[in-house]
């Protein structure tokens, strides 16, 4: 066993020069920075006010929610359930998700379903989003595909704890889901 | 008394032990199905095949003897892939239901797959479709015929230790299954144990069906108060997900082993007498005044209790009757005994059981339902009729003026009697328990109790066994369990009794009752202790 | 007597009226200014929008403010109002009340002695625009500044938080060493031409160099304009010296104000930012001046003139002043919004180490130049 040897990476800290350290200098020099991006943006607003120029945007941001951004294919969103060919849940309440969510958010009551093929379904299946952490593992571990976030639903929001809990009936006929995508 | 080896590790046992008992006696576990070690030896799983040096054949550990100089193993090559082998027989019907399956979580072929097994499946052909799936064959257990692999323990239940004789294996070949005889149910007093041993989700509980998946369950070892038997058991609570079954916390119990009380075993009677803790309780202290009711603090209700029975104590100390029962545990006798005997004085502290006797038989049963008895005869209570009698006498008659009940539901008990007036006529009567009943509906004060399941002490079962009960789950409601409200009728009386826990209660108890003698708890462990 | 009284009370209400909603529009300007800054759009969701037909023309009128986001500063108003006004129980109400109110009366007292415009004759009448005519308006107006610090500190003690009590502490001692600096620079201009009246000041910015470069401030003193500019953010709190703020370490002296107390220090800061534009302006800038307008109209240096009537002249004269204090409400709102903020000690350092001695040196130039050459 030799000695220990702790490699070290000496990190060249930049140093300023007799300009940057005046300061004054660089303080105009971040003020045109953003100042061109002032009137740079000004002018084109006006343009755009006056309707010309519309293809060059003065903003980079999306203007939510009149402007609804594209989502990847394989973001997580809201959750829902899936149906079988008969309308019902696809869900046989086996607890799996309810299982492995680590916010705790999945609410499963299981009962008999009248077919004993299929033995199990849920009686009530409620989602408290106000706890989700929308980590996917719910999907992940679902044995049935019954559980899916793909609604598209970003935007969640409700006045109260309360409306923040999805049941059954709301997850299987996910309302809100934005039509223009 | 033959020495073998098992995996190296060198072993003495006695003749006539099996290997498989031999290696779980090293802590070498051998995978296994049909073996149980409270039934006969079926064989038939195959999956407990283990190598024998010069045998040529490998060998069910379930059912060979051990011989001297028997050399086994169970770790090479060819056992393990001998088990990959018979678990893929057995899977190749089984269908893949584990998500419904309540078994799932405590399913031996799930076990043994994901630590013997682990092969991908070559099975082309479709499963063999046994009879419907699902069926109710008595009142406790559901059979899913699909799902089992022919081990035979509940032929083998039924027929050796229920000796009922429901069950049996119908048909040949790929098309056998197990049933119950035409134009019977399965409904013996021991019926709830064919789920306990059924390795896969063959049987399962009514009861239990669905309720909630056994990887929620907290588990704690205790006592069944069902009767003088006192089986060991374990309380499986779901505590985290009250969602389930309604806010019930209490989801099942499980015989746990113990050979000198219940073996493997527990009566239906008491695996599913454990409604009453999550049903009907009594959840804070009450007090009724002419008619209405009214939600109170426990000191308050205590020092009023204190106020009323000093004013009865006052004119005379017969006129004060406490009904004790043996359904409470001895630290709560004890402490009875020492606060009403010994520190107020009264005369009349008397036994009285809370439910009438039963039937019994020579398994398990006792026709005695009460856990404590025993212990309460030890700490010095012994159930008379006639003081009883005189008791209800006098009150009838107007002679007594306060009542104290822990638990006793005298209206039932005694129904022809006129309870609801003897209990109008006493100045003061008090009613400690953990549920709803006739005479609680008609008591003055009402002290809400904990169950067996919420708080810890011992019982004496009938053969003289000092056994524990441990805190499952927290008191419902307010409830406190006995030994607490007696400490605290203690602190309002200014009493230097300083109890912090049962334990320390049970210390000065086995100092004060000779056959307590030498006992604690961890002496009393998991098993509990004999007394001779 | 009374006329008198009568035209500084209208003079003061313009004043005021003019710093409010300047100062209401500076939400709005810090808004949209940020983000152009960062190619945003900024608020624009306030809208004012009238549900009936025969409102349609009112809100074809509403529109451009909708879209602009012109109504959020009304929002914010409402808002402020509305949220429950908290006062700590462990606090000491009355000073906690007292502190805002102290901090906003001592920022706006200070506009009095501002002067916005030329003296102007109204129907015989000759009215000085300032509302108030102080010989010694510049000690006045610092008087006024200064007594700024007590607000911040009364806040922060009597929150009784640590961290307002460290953000009083620091913002008294950033005020403190800021304050001399300002002096300092001040006393160049107030060497040079001789007054500490700002309309003398003012009117004395009014020459011309060569002939025609107008003689403002910056020109005579350009290292005390900087200085002035560098102490003068300081002196407002805003980045990059709001190390008393530093809403992410310590929140600052206000940490215990919630609706409309919070509101007041807001205002504060605005109404000190629109202080250092206006004295900018006044000291270095020319004041009112218009370059080469005369009281008869414009005299452009090649010798064209141009007459106008005199009300004209007040006017541009005002529009001048205006622009100018807007420019550097523009100039400092991109400093805000450009550099980062100073940590406590660097700021102090900076303070004392280097503007403390770059302003003695420029009065002490300034005073040998005054003295020995152009006397």
């Amino acid at each position: 066993m030799g000695a220990v040897v702790i490699r070290t990476k000496v990190v060249q800290r930049p140093e300023l020069n007799f300009w940057e350290r005046l300061y004054f200098p660089e303080v105009f020099r971040g003020v045109w920075l953003t100042s061109t991006h002032f009137f740079k943006n000004l002018t084109l607003h006006a343009f755009h006010a006056l309707g010309l120029f519309r293809r060059i945007a003065a903003a980079v941001t999306i203007q939510y929610p009149e402007q609804l951004w594209k989502l990847p294919s394989r973001s997580r969103t809201r959750h829902r359930l899936t149906k079988r060919e008969d309308g019902s849940p696809r869900c046989v309440a086996c607890m799996m998700c309810e299982t492995v969510c680590p916010a705790r958010c999945i609410y499963i009551v299981a009962e008999e379903h009248p077919d004993p093929h299929i033995e199990k379904r849920p009686r009530s299946f409620t989602i408290d989003l106000g706890k989700c952490v929308y980590c996917g593992f719910c999907v992940e571990a679902c044995p049935e595909d019954a559980i899916r976030m793909d609604t598209k639903i970003i935007d969640t929001s409700a006045y109260s704890r309360e409306g923040m809990v999805l049941d059954i009936k709301e997850l299987l006929n996910p309302t809100g889901v934005p039509k223009t995508l | 008394m033959p020495t073998l080896k098992i995996d190296g590790k060198e072993i003495t046992v006695e003749k006539g032990t099996t290997i498989i008992r031999a290696a779980e006696q090293l802590g070498v576990e051998i995978p296994h199905y049909c073996y149980h070690p409270g039934l006969s030896i079926a064989g038939n799983c195959r999956m407990c095949l283990v190598e024998v040096e010069k045998m040529p054949k490998p060998q069910i550990a379930c059912h060979i003897q051990c011989l001297d100089g028997m050399v086994v193993h169970t770790q090479t090559k060819s056992v393990q892939k001998l088990r990959e082998h018979i678990l893929e027989f057995l899977l190749v019907n089984h269908p893949l239901d584990c998500p419904v399956c309540d078994q799932a979580g405590e399913c031996r072929l799930q076990d043994y797959y994901m630590k013997h097994g682990l092969y991908d499946s070559r099975l082309n052909e479709n499963k063999v479709k046994k009879s419907a799936k699902a069926v109710p064959i008595g009142p406790t257990i559901m059979l899913d015929s699909e799902r089992c692999i022919l081990c035979s323990r509940c032929v083998r239940f039924t027929d050796e230790i229920s000796k009922t004789g429901e069950f049996g294996i119908f048909n040949r070949g790929d098309h056998s299954e197990i049933g119950i005889y035409p134009g019977r149910e399965l409904d013996n007093k021991y019926s709830g144990n064919v789920a306990d041993i059924c390795p896969v989700g063959a049987l399962t509980d009514r009861d239990f069906r669905f309720k909630c998946r056994v990887w929620y369950l907290a588990k704690t070892e205790s006592i069944c108060p069902g009767c003088a038997r006192g089986c060991n058991i374990t309380v499986e609570a779901n505590l985290e997900r009250p969602h389930h079954a309604n806010g019930e916390r209490i989801m099942r119990l499980k015989p746990r082993f113990n050979g000198e009380v219940n073996d493997w075993w527990m009566c239906d009677a008491g695996r599913y007498g454990y409604k009453f803790i999550d049903h009907d309780r009594l959840l804070e202290p009450l007090i009724r005044n002419q008619g209405t009711v009214q939600t109170t603090g426990w000191n308050d209700i205590v020092e009023e209790v204190i106020k009323s029975l000093k004013g009865v104590l006052k004119k005379s100390k017969d006129e004060l009757a406490v009904l004790v029962s043996p359904e409470m545990t001895n630290e709560e006798l004890y402490l009875a005994k020492k606060l009403f005997v010994k520190e107020l004085g009264l005369e009349r502290v008397l036994l009285l059981r809370t439910k009438a006797d039963g039937d019994q038989d020579d398994l398990l049963i006792r026709s005695d339902k009460h856990p404590n008895r025993k212990g309460a005869e030890w700490i010095g209570f012994e159930e008379s009729k006639r003081a009883i009698q005189e008791v209800i006498d006098q009150g009838l008659k107007g002679g007594l003026k306060g009542l104290i009940l822990f638990g006793q539901d005298l209206a039932a008990l005694y129904p022809g009697r006129n309870v609801e007036d003897l209990l109008q006529r006493l100045d003061v009567s008090v009613f400690v328990g953990s549920n709803h009943n006739l005479t609680s509906e008609h008591v003055q004060f009402i002290l809400p109790a904990a169950t067996y399941a919420e708080k810890n002490g011992t019982f004496t079962n009938f053969q003289g066994r000092v056994q524990r009960i441990r805190e499952a789950i927290p008191p419902a409601g307010q409830s406190k369990a006995e030994s607490e409200i007696l400490t605290l009728f203690a602190d309002h009386l200014k009493l230097d009794w300083s109890y912090e826990n049962e334990e320390q209660i049970f210390d000065s108890l086995r100092r004060s009752v000779p056959q307590f003698q030498g006992m604690n708890y961890s002496k009393i462990g998991r098993e509990g202790v004999p007394v001779e | 007597m009374i006329l008198t009284i009568g035209i500084q009370a209208i003079l003061a209400v313009i004043m005021i009226s003019f710093v409010f909603s300047l100062a209401a529009l500076h939400t709005w300007i810090e808004r949209k200014q940020s983000a152009l800054m960062q190619d945003r759009i900024g608020a624009n969701r306030a809208w004012i929008r009238l549900p009936w037909w025969w409102a349609r023309p009112i809100n074809w009128l509403l529109q451009p403010f909708n879209v602009l986001g012109l109504f959020h500063p009304i929002a914010d108003a409402i808002k402020m109002f509305m949220k429950e006004d908290y006062i700590p129980p462990a606090s000491n109400k009355f000073l906690h009340t007292l502190a805002p109110c102290l901090s906003l009366f001592f920022a706006l007292v200070g506009f009095a002695a501002i002067p916005f415009g030329n003296t102007i004759a109204i129907g015989g009448h000759v009215i000085n625009l300032q509302v108030a005519n102080i010989n010694v308006a510049l000690l006045y107006i610092f008087a006024m500044a200064s007594m700024g610090v007590y607000g911040v500190v009364l806040g922060g003690f009597s929150s009784n938080n640590n961290y307002a009590v460290l953000g009083g502490l620091r913002a008294s001692a950033q005020m403190l060493s800021y304050e001399i600096v300002i002096g300092l620079t001040i006393m160049g201009i107030v060497m040079i031409y001789g007054s500490l009246n700002l309309q003398e000041l003012v009117r004395a910015q009014g020459s011309y160099l060569f002939g025609w470069i107008p003689l403002w401030g910056v020109l005579l003193q350009p290292v005390g304009f900087l200085l002035f500019l560098a102490a003068g953010i300081a002196e407002t709190k805003r980045i990059p010296y709001d190390a008393p703020e530093g809403e992410s370490e310590i929140v600052g002296y206000f940490v215990e104000y919630s609706g409309m107390k919070f509101g007041m220090f807001f205002f504060t800061d605005y109404l000190e930012t629109i202080m250092i534009a206006c004295l900018a302006t006044t000291l270095f800038f020319g004041g009112w001046q218009v370059p080469y307008l005369a009281a008869s109209g414009f005299l452009f240096p090649w010798g064209a003139a141009l007459a106008l009537p005199p009300l004209a002249v007040s006017l541009l004269q005002i529009l001048s002043f205006i622009l100018k204090v807007l420019f550097f409400c523009w100039l400092f709102m991109t400093i805000r919004w450009t550099l980062p903020r100073f940590r406590y000690d660097q700021l102090l350092r900076l303070g004392w180490h280097y503007m403390f001695p770059l302003a003695l040196a420029n009065l002490f130039i300034t005073a040998v130049i005054v003295l020995w050459v152009l006397s």
